[in-house]
């Protein structure tokens, strides 16, 4: 079992940045020609540091045989960057890779696919591309087009099928290669949910029975600590955290919690956002944690606490709104209070959130205070910000899970006896 | 961790000037054989003619030509009717020009599976060459039936024993467009510019080589730098292979042989040097 299959060695990778390599000669003969009459000055060093992004930073690890791991970090942490190294597309900057068997990189499905070929001409073509003999495929064609389920177009052009096809027949064709080493990304982020329970349950199949290495980049925390014998956490292009799922990916949790806002509070009404009507003191969301429990996930209930300043002149009834977010900007929801009549100076309020109710994502909240109904006097926006996360107990599926709200409402089954 | 001394492979930040690594390309064959199956299905999909279209062109070109440099501009041609003397002109010009154009584009056409999947690189430009090879046989058979009338039922050409020399022709004009074409596709990558002056060099190039007139009427004074041409000598050869006029000159065909070896190492040795740092900035 500890057979080294690949071992990465500090790895650097830069890209230039701005101006250089901008692809026209004579830019590039003026860049030349700079620094040749310049030569051993000091501003080489300077642009040379300036012009360059730092992708990946001393990155070291080793992988063995049988061993699935796990790749996590925020976008543009390097993930990306580092598997196009290892499936050689492109090449680091410094430092070396050595691996021990057959590599295959599945970072897209269906690369190659030729929209005027038949889906029998496309699966030699995408199997070829992906590194598999011309035997392998033909050993593999029958169930290759029985995993895909589209025997009867077989003989059509690509170009005629719908994208759920396409994808179902561009990923049999990945789903049966026989690497030593499989590289992937995540692919599994698209498709329908049909597609992401087949993706990884093949990828089960293939980390558990047949012993392969599996390097594997997602943000499904849930299918990571299910496959992954190991994690580790890129961050700015560095390694920051690396060993048992369960802990690299709680730390990352917690980390990524302190990004959020979760709250905020003001000491003088004159430094708490607002205006003369309405200043805001203080926001907060309590979470009412299980024990054990770290951070919000979907069972999580949670209250968000406000105190405001209300000193608007204007006689009449007050209703503060609160409106729940997801991160692509869609209203889940829109709560408001009864009408507050009368009251001015520090008004304190409440909003509880039961378990059991959102989704897994990201999400923000913004509150409104309206006068009379048609009068807003102040719309604070994005006052807070948190994540929920996935939790799920004996369910053996690990794609997204659909909807805007995920409650808990049972579904009951009565076999009924003949 | 024990130590491991015997790697199967090594990805290191550059790459050794000439690491060619051809046993890998050699294991790729599948490949090449399909891509060169997709280009040839591909292409005359939902065309009305389909592959007829290979002959269309030469048939066109040939028959343009008639008009034009023999009918208008009276350009001799050593005597040879003249649908037979442009015809192999054609065939090879028009070889040459669509795999430089096929394999000049390399990267530029390819960045989207280059930048997904791995396979030695070298497999495209290949695989451009030889469905080029294969349309080109097609156009052979062409000529070859034109030439048999000529033969049996006009009787004015007579061939030679340099017939023996076409496959050797062939491989030197493939050789010349892939070498040249490698060299432009990674250099194509990074300077676009040298597109444009590329199609526009390749339409003067034409008229540098014996295409549309014998090389008998090139000044005596010009005729070593026109024989420099590795195409001219291709050219010439093929015509005297056939029609038994014209000249072979086994100098200059050697001149394009050693020219055609050097851009070849220097096209594949550029390539492969280049073919991953490449797509950082295409």
């Amino acid at each position: 079992m500890t057979e080294v299959m690949i071992k990465v060695e500090k790895i650097y990778k830069y890209y230039r940045l701005g101006k250089l390599g901008s692809g026209r000669m004579r830019e590039d003969f003026s860049n030349w020609w700079t620094r040749t009459m310049r030569k051993g000055r000091e501003e080489q060093t300077v642009s040379r540091d300036a012009g360059r992004f730092c992708a990946l930073r001393d990155i070291s690890f080793e992988v063995v045989r049988g061993e699935v791991l796990g790749i996590i970090g925020h976008n543009g942490a390097g993930k990306s960057t580092l598997l196009k190294i290892i499936s050689r597309i492109t090449a680091p900057s410094s430092g070396c890779i050595m691996g021990n068997g057959s590599v295959a990189s599945l970072l897209e499905v269906g690369t190659g696919f030729h929209g005027e070929l038949t889906g029998r001409e496309n699966i030699f073509l995408n199997g070829h591309i992906l590194g598999m003999k011309k035997r392998e495929i033909a050993a593999r064609f029958d169930e290759i087009v029985d995993f895909s389920g589209v025997e009867e177009f077989i003989d059509t052009p690509v170009k005629r099928y719908s994208s759920g096809m396409y994808t179902r027949l561009a990923f049999a064709v990945a789903a049966h290669m026989e690497p030593e080493i499989l590289i992937v990304d995540e692919v599994l982020a698209v498709g329908d949910a049909e597609f992401q329970r087949k993706c990884i349950g093949k990828m089960r199949e293939v980390a558990s029975n047949k012993g392969k290495t599996i390097l594997f980049v997602s943000h499904n925390m849930q299918a990571l600590q299910n496959l992954c014998h190991r994690v580790i956490t890129l961050e700015k292009g560095e390694i920051a955290d690396m060993g048992d799922p369960e802990a690299v990916i709680g730390a990352y949790l917690k980390g990524a919690k302190k990004s959020n806002m979760v709250a905020r509070e003001y000491e003088t009404p004159e430094s708490g956002p607002g205006n003369d009507a309405i200043r805001i003191k203080k926001v907060a969301l309590v979470p009412e944690y299980l024990p054990g429990q770290q951070v919000i996930d979907i069972r999580t209930p949670f209250t968000i606490r406000f105190e405001f300043w209300h000193q608007d002149p204007v006689p009449g009834s007050l209703v503060v709104s609160v409106y729940l977010f997801n991160m692509a900007g869609e209203c889940i929801f829109d709560v408001c209070s009864e009408g507050l009549e009368g009251v001015h100076g520090l008004i304190e309020g409440d909003c509880r959130i039961p378990g059991n109710f959102l989704n897994d994502g990201a999400y923000y909240f913004s509150m409104s205070f309206v006068k009379n109904a048609n009068k807003r006097l102040f719309y604070f926006e994005a006052c807070l910000s948190f994540d929920v996360e996935d939790y799920r107990r004996n369910i053996s599926w690990y794609g997204k899970w659909m909807g805007y709200v995920r409650p808990a409402f049972p579904v009951n089954l009565f076999p009924k006896k003949i | 961790m024990q130590t491991q001394t015997s790697w199967k492979w090594k990805i290191e930040a550059h790459t050794r000037w000439f690491q060619w690594n051809l046993r890998e390309v050699w294991q790729y064959k599948d490949l090449l054989r399909r891509l060169v199956r997709r280009d040839l299905i591909a292409s005359y999909q939902q065309t009305v003619l389909g592959p007829l279209w290979i002959f269309v062109q030469p048939v066109l070109t040939t028959i343009v030509y008639w008009l034009i440099f023999s009918k208008i501009a009276r350009i001799p041609t050593d005597g040879i009717p003249p649908a037979l003397f442009y015809l192999p002109g054609i065939i090879i010009w028009n070889y040459f020009s669509d795999c430089l154009n096929g394999t000049m584009y390399t990267f530029l056409h390819n960045s989207a599976t280059f930048s997904k999947v791995y396979f030695p690189r070298l497999i495209v430009p290949l695989s451009i060459i030889t469905s080029h090879a294969v349309r080109m046989s097609v156009q052979m058979v062409l000529f070859i039936g034109v030439y048999a009338f000529y033969l049996f039922v006009a009787g004015n050409v007579r061939p030679s024993f340099y017939i023996l020399l076409l496959p050797f022709l062939i491989l030197l004009t493939a050789g010349f467009s892939l070498g040249a074409g490698l060299i432009i596709s990674v250099i194509t990558a990074k300077y676009r510019d040298l597109d444009y002056a590329l199609q526009f060099v390749l339409r003067l190039f034409m008229f540098a080589t014996p295409v549309v007139y014998p090389t008998s009427i090139v000044p005596l004074k010009y005729r070593f730098v026109f024989w420099l041409n590795p195409l001219t000598p291709v050219i010439e050869t093929f015509r005297m292979a056939f029609f038994s006029s014209g000249v072979v000159h086994f100098g200059y065909l050697f001149i394009s042989l050693l020219s055609v070896a050097a851009l070849l190492v220097t096209g594949v040795t550029l390539f492969k040097k280049r073919e991953l740092n490449v797509m950082d900035i295409i």
